[in-house]
């Protein structure tokens, strides 16, 4: 009987061996271990043997069985890993196809630049603040030191609406706003950004552009706190190897007036086309608040001063980008606006 | 404003190049633009003169000259030019020069006889057209005949001098002239500065004030008016050196007399007028307010229509000049001219400005009484002048000058301290170094203790408060010394207004959706508005109307976004875009009332545009163009955004919608916005063929929702049941109303619903429609059985049955 076992195990190891898939190795499992197997047959044909002899036969009988299930798993797990692997196979894509998308839509670079601006500026604890666009004379200008035969209102800057009424040509309105809103003499720091209007249109001017304006106002503001203040921000917005320079100027509401160069950030300041072969770029207007202005709007310049500024958000965007051309921002022309991320 | 650096050097010693010099003018806040060099590219060209021409035997316009140009020979050139004649001194080109042009000359050979060098044109040297008398500008440049031989061309006419374009502040009258520039480069150069010399000869006897006679009319417009006369005037060019210094300058030179006031003007910032004294009326000169429709014939041979606002010159009888802006022809100096009325006066500027702009008239002259000119000095202008034609032997000068100047100019006297002036600049100067730079700008100190008692010179009529003050000493002693530091103030806290937090969350959520942003002129043209059709009544149709636009274009401001953004969309059209998916968040402006008496509404409003692809062409996607429930879906998705909740969508007429696809979304009762198909007539208006999608929504009544604290709720505890139910309506049954009915009917454990299909077609009766419905159910408390949500399937289905004649579809 034990040779006849034997005989069996070998014979179903060497079939098991030859197995080449899943499914044959099912038949093999039914032909072996089933219920109609050899090994059942002598299972059950147990009753004929001898007394003593049947626990030995019953032994062997499972040890044969307990050898083919193992190596039956052995087989199958091998099996599976091929068949997986097969079907992995036959499952590969071309991986140069391009990816599911869907349109992504992008931001208008001078919204991406004033958003910087606004984020430099709040970082540094001061308030954003909006005004209107359609403004009356006083606040455009009379609250700004701008009498009324001042050149800046000329009829060829301004947009009027009526004698009173005018499209705002700058956001420094929001300047004496804001100072009479607030209690006299208590401090500021804010900047406001906005749309604003002048009444020039060229290669080089858009009857719309985007300014944004920056009052701070304490009892001891100099001009060395308007210095470090607008060298942290074109720091940030240009990059910390960016330097800067002030330049005597004139504006109304400033005294004294300065205008913020900096180094050019096209040729690093060895001079090109952009910066006029000077290495500079003037980016901002700014100075000290002309105590006429704090006055006109409740303040005492004898106990608050500080400085404002003012800067063009296109200019800063067209020198962030390298964009040449102001008018690409108004034409709205997708292949532009797709390119800033 | 254009400087000769040579001219400068008659008043400064400048040992700097003129680069350095325009670095140095430029950091105390004279922005020098840039540095010219006249004769650029001119090397070599000599003064020669024609000792013989003749004709070329082969050719009807060549002419060969011999020509002495000091080497010591007789040179042969042939010239084309018509204009030459034998004796004349001319620019000669020899073998070996350079032209502004690049050309360098060579020796050539025409029609068989050569030529050593070429005999040149003004435009050949490089000098502006506009700058030489209309006889000059054609032909070889004819030199005056006492010129030297064999000289560089450029010395003779000035190409050798530098010239600075000054691109002056509009505070900084007073170096609007070379004398006030002189006062500035020595001041940077610390070096000391030499005026002018104004002393006049008087030769002539009499007595001015005798012989002519001035009355102001209008003081409130001439604060002084100064007159000196001089006889015995002899009309000649003026001397090369003068007319070197004007073209350096920009000014063309004239005749003697003009160019001795233009030379003052340009030298001393006063404009000047010469008047023939014999053709004004009575010898009086009168200053008034011009008379209604009053006439004036002006020196550029133009009638002029004078009105009050203008300051007009007149003698005893009529108008006979512009005070500040032009003068007449009937009273130009001419070549008949014996005496001559020198003016210089201080006219108002705000009055010469709107004078000349009304008259189109701007002129070196009417841009300095623009910005002022110093009161002082209309004497000093007056002598020099008269110093100079005296020295020039072009006239002789009477006794005195006439005069009126009823105000007296007084000087600001500013008190400041150091300590203020150096809180202001941020710096600790000693108060002796800022004596010393107001010093040197010839500013008066008076020291008292701390105090420094200022009194600007009388060309400094812009330095009136102390801050004035301390710029004159933070820009000499240098913005660069000016350290860099942070203010120190209390903290506080950076932020913005919440209407533009909502602001960026939309265009975040805008560009999520995959638009594009796109920002447009607020300005439209008014048709914009009869393209929409929007009906005569329709408050948008009340715009606020700009008096002075650029064009029709940009006449009245937006009262909708619409047109802005379609005309964007027809623009990407045009350009080939498969895809226009735009938006941006602008203002719109509501008046109260017109014409305007008040400030108007801004409103912030979201506009959105869709036309044609709905995604990029990709292997991916099907091929599907945008339609309405694409903007449907970007307003449910930006409402959810923001947190708004219990708004509807209502039918609309709007002219511009397609009435079978469009919705108002009300709000709180109030209709905040709309969406939906662009009317295809008014797509057409906008030259768009294509199905487009528009949405408005108006900000401001979303601000409250978008700035609540989303609030938790707990999760459920046990699994849900989903089930599908398919019904056949009649096709005018909207989703909404049989929804409404499965929720009635669908007790507190229905707890989500969804349609997932919607079908017309064969498999269902005409006139019906199929839709799918997936509902979940779920109880807080337990797990349901399928028996239990049977039967709420069962009284569904019943009441969907009986309500729209509706059966389950198989």
């Amino acid at each position: 009987m034990k040779e006849k076992l034997m005989a069996l195990q070998e014979q179903a190891l060497a079939e098991l061996k030859k197995t080449k898939t899943l499914d044959a190795l099912q038949d093999l499992k039914v032909k072996y271990l089933g219920k109609k197997g050899p090994l059942t047959e002598i299972l059950r044909g147990m009753g004929s043997l001898p007394a003593e002899e049947r626990p030995k036969v019953g032994q062997i009988v499972n040890e044969v069985k307990g050898v083919l299930s193992q190596t039956m798993e052995d087989v199958s797990a091998i099996l599976s890993r091929e068949a997986l692997k097969a079907k992995m196979a036959s499952e590969k894509v071309d991986i140069t196809m391009p990816g599911r998308t869907h349109l992504k839509g992008h931001l208008h670079p001078v919204t991406l630049t004033m958003r910087e601006i606004k984020k430099i500026f709040m970082r540094m604890g001061f308030e954003v603040i909006e005004g209107p666009e359609i403004e009356n004379d006083y606040y455009n200008f009379e609250a700004l030191n701008l009498p009324k035969d001042h050149p800046a209102r000329d009829m060829q800057d301004t947009f009027y609406i009526t004698d009173e009424y005018l499209l705002r040509t700058q956001t420094s309105p929001i300047q004496a706003r804001t100072m009479q809103s607030r209690e006299p003499n208590s401090p500021i720091r804010m900047i406001a950004p906005g749309t604003v209007y002048r009444n020039d249109y060229d290669a080089t001017h858009s009857p719309m552009f985007h300014q944004v304006e920056g009052l701070v106002l304490g009892e001891d503001v100099s001009l060395a706190d308007l210095k470090g203040t607008l060298e942290t921000f074109c720091k940030e917005m240009f990059g910390e190897s960016v330097e800067i320079r002030l330049r005597p100027s004139y504006f109304p509401f400033t005294e004294p007036s300065a205008e913020i160069d900096i180094s050019c950030v096209i040729c690093g300041g060895k001079g090109c086309r952009v910066c006029k072969n000077s290495g500079w770029l003037e980016i901002l207007g700014s100075g000290e608040v002309h105590p006429h202005v704090l006055e006109m709007s409740g303040y005492d310049p004898k106990r608050v001063k500080g400085y404002a500024f003012g800067m063009g958000v296109e200019r800063i965007a067209m020198l962030k980008y390298g964009i040449d051309d102001l008018r690409l921002f108004f034409e709205n022309d997708l292949r532009f606006i797709r390119q800033f991320k | 404003m254009l400087a000769s650096i040579a001219w400068l050097k008659n008043y400064v010693d400048i040992d700097v190049t003129p680069e350095v010099l325009a670095e140095k003018l430029t950091r105390v806040g004279l922005e020098v633009e840039s540095v010219l060099h006249l004769g650029e590219g001119l090397e070599g060209v000599l003064t020669g003169r024609v000792t013989t021409i003749e004709r070329h035997p082969n050719s009807d316009h060549l002419w060969i000259c011999q020509m002495d140009y000091g080497s010591g020979e007789i040179v042969q050139i042939l010239t084309g030019a018509q204009n030459v004649h034998q004796g004349d001194m001319v620019p000669v080109a020899v073998v070996g020069s350079h032209l502004p042009s690049g050309m360098k000359l060579k020796k050539a050979k025409m029609r068989g006889l050569d030529s050593f060098g070429m005999l040149c044109s003004a435009e050949e040297l490089g000098i502006d057209a506009k700058l030489l008398l209309p006889e000059q500008r054609s032909g070889i440049f004819i030199l005056p005949e006492d010129t030297p031989i064999g000289v560089d061309i450029k010395q003779v006419l000035g190409l050798d001098d530098v010239v600075l374009d000054i691109d002056l502040t509009s505070n900084r009258a007073d170096c609007f002239s070379i004398v006030g520039l002189a006062r500035e480069a020595a001041v940077v150069l610390g070096k000391e500065l030499h005026l002018p010399a104004l002393d006049v000869a008087e030769a002539a006897g009499g007595d001015a004030a005798a012989m002519a006679r001035i009355e102001v009319q209008a003081p409130e417009l001439c604060s002084r008016f100064a007159v000196r006369v001089l006889p015995n005037i002899k009309i000649a060019p003026s001397p090369e050196w003068m007319q070197k210094a004007l073209r350096a300058c920009g000014m063309r030179p004239i005749s003697n007399v003009v160019d001795v006031t233009n030379y003052v003007m340009l030298e001393l910032g006063q404009p000047m007028h010469a008047y023939d004294y014999d053709q004004v009326g009575e010898h009086t000169l009168i200053v008034r307010r011009g008379a209604v429709g009053e006439k004036l014939v002006t020196l550029d041979e133009q009638k002029r229509t004078l009105d009050p606002s203008m300051i007009t010159i007149s003698d005893a009888t009529h108008a006979i000049g512009l005070g500040g802006v032009m003068g007449g022809l009937e009273t130009e100096v001419t070549d008949a001219t014996h005496t001559v009325m020198l003016e210089a006066a201080s006219f108002d500027g705000p009055s010469i400005r709107r004078t000349s702009k009304a008259l189109g008239l701007r002129s070196e002259a009417s841009g300095r009484f623009e910005r002022g000119v110093d009161i002082v000095l209309c004497h000093n202008a007056l002598n020099r002048a008269a110093h100079l034609l005296e020295e020039m032997g072009a006239c002789q000068t009477v006794h005195g000058i006439v005069e009126s100047y009823p105000m007296p100019y007084k000087q600001a006297v500013i008190t400041v301290t150091a300590q203020a002036m150096n809180e202001r600049i941020g710096i600790d100067i000693p108060q002796a170094e800022m004596v010393a730079i107001l010093r040197s700008l010839q500013f008066e100190v008076v020291e008292q203790g701390d105090e420094m008692i200022v009194t600007a010179p009388s060309w400094r009529n812009d330095v009136t408060c102390d801050a004035d003050i301390s710029e004159e000493i933070a820009r000499i002693h240098s913005y660069d010394k000016i350290a860099s530091h942070l203010p120190i103030m209390p903290l506080a806290q950076g932020r913005q207004e919440v209407i533009e937090d909502v602001k960026d969350t939309v265009e975040d959520y805008m560009t999520a959706e995959g638009l594009n942003e796109v920002m447009t002129y607020t300005f439209i043209h008014p048709n914009s508005l009869d393209k929409l059709a929007l009906a005569p009544e329709d408050a948008r149709r009340r715009a606020i109307e700009i008096m002075n636009p650029i064009s029709d274009e940009f006449k009245v401001m937006r009262t909708t976004m619409l047109p802005s953004l379609l005309a964007t969309a027809a623009y990407n059209l045009a350009h080939q875009a498969e895809s226009v998916k735009i938006f941006e968040v602008g203002k719109v402006f509501l008046p109260k009332s017109l014409p305007l008496t008040d400030f108007p509404e801004e409103k912030r409003v979201l506009c959105a545009v869709l036309s044609g692809r709905r995604n990029e062409l990709n292997w991916t996607e099907d091929k599907a163009e945008v339609d309405f429930y694409d903007m449907k879906g970007i307003v449910e998705g930006l409402l959810d955004k923001l947190q708004v909740q219990g708004y509807t969508l209502t039918t609309i007429a709007e002219p511009y919608l397609h009435p079978g696809k469009s919705c108002a979304i009300v709000y709180n009762d109030q209709t905040i916005g709309y969406f939906g198909q662009l009317h295809p007539t008014i797509a057409g208006n906008f030259t768009i063929d294509n199905d487009v999608y528009v949405l408005e929504l108006e900000l401001a009544p979303l601000q409250e929702a978008a700035t609540q604290v989303p609030h938790y709720q707990a999760l459920p505890k046990f699994p849900t049941t989903s089930r599908d139910i398919a019904v056949v309506v009649p096709e005018d049954v909207t989703m909404r109303e049989l929804e409404q009915v499965i929720l009635e009917h669908g007790t507190k454990l229905l707890s989500n619903i969804r349609v997932f299909d919607l079908y017309t077609g064969k498999q269902v009766a005409t006139g019906s429609k199929s839709m799918a419905f997936n509902l979940t159910f779920q109880a807080q408390e337990k797990t349901l059985t399928d028996q239990e949500v049977d039967v709420i399937i069962k009284n569904i289905v019943e009441a969907v049955g009986t309500t729209f004649a509706a059966k389950l579809r198989d």
